[in-house]
């Protein structure tokens, strides 16, 4: 699809539907939302520039190499990350362990922020393979 | 010899998951944790326990993160499987990715 109007509306509404996106999964663990829903949003934002840029475009801004690299780093290192934690707490270590900090703050709960981004990266890797998949077969 | 080692490897995971079902509380028992006071610790706890104002996050993501670690890798795993079925095979294409 090549129409100028879809194309100009897209250029400008695809920067603050990931805006929005990202500002769910930082939030995730002071309001409503967290890794799922803003993966999702995100997700709907890559889907909508392939939509309306078409494959080719969108295979150079995200390259299939890219995602996937992205999509296996979030996964290791929440494995990683939660795997210290449990151990840590379960086992009663006392190794080093993240500030709890205030609540309502961006910065506090330990490990719920990065948690949150990691869930959200592969959320929305993941979506967009599977629109591209099923709809054109390829990435 | 490849297709005995899986069955042997599958009935293992059967029986690893079959073992804690069988304590498991009976259904609908009055003495299980889950009806007497989980969900009121997780109310009254969640917040200064883990830091989150969102009491849900800080379920899915604290208590319970080994539960959302999973969910994460079976999207993952069913991404692999549908890349693998339906991912367009050729040599033009392949200097694309890589």
């Amino acid at each position: 699809m090549s129409s100028t109007i879809l194309s100009v509306v897209s250029s400008v509404v695809i920067p603050f539907i990931q805006l929005f996106g990202v500002y769910v999964i930082i939030n995730g663990h002071i309001s409503p939302g967290g890794g799922f829903a803003g993966g999702t949003i995100i997700g709907a934002s890559l889907i909508l520039y392939r939509m309306v840029s078409g494959s080719d475009a969108a295979r150079n801004r995200y390259p299939y190499s890219r995602l996937i690299k992205i999509t296996c780093f979030s996964l290791l290192s929440y494995g990683l990350i939660k795997g210290y934690s449990f151990i840590n707490g379960g086992l009663d270590l006392h190794m080093y362990d993240l500030p709890i900090g205030t609540p309502g703050n961006i910065f506090s709960g330990r490990y719920l922020l990065p948690l949150n981004i990691f869930v959200g990266a592969i959320v929305a890797s993941v979506m967009y393979f599977f629109y591209s998949l099923f709809s054109e077969g390829e990435i | 010899m490849r297709k005995a080692a899986s069955v042997i490897l599958t009935l293992c995971i059967i029986a690893i998951l079959l073992v804690p079902v069988s304590e498991l509380p009976e259904f609908g028992s009055e003495n299980s944790p889950a009806h007497n006071y989980v969900s009121k610790t997780y109310l009254e706890e969640a917040m200064h326990e883990t830091g989150a104002m969102n009491i849900i996050t800080g379920i899915i993501l604290d208590y319970r993160a080994f539960d959302t670690f999973i969910e994460a890798t079976v999207m993952f795993a069913g991404a692999m499987v549908v890349l693998l079925l339906l991912r367009k095979e050729g040599e033009d294409n392949e200097q694309h990715y890589s």
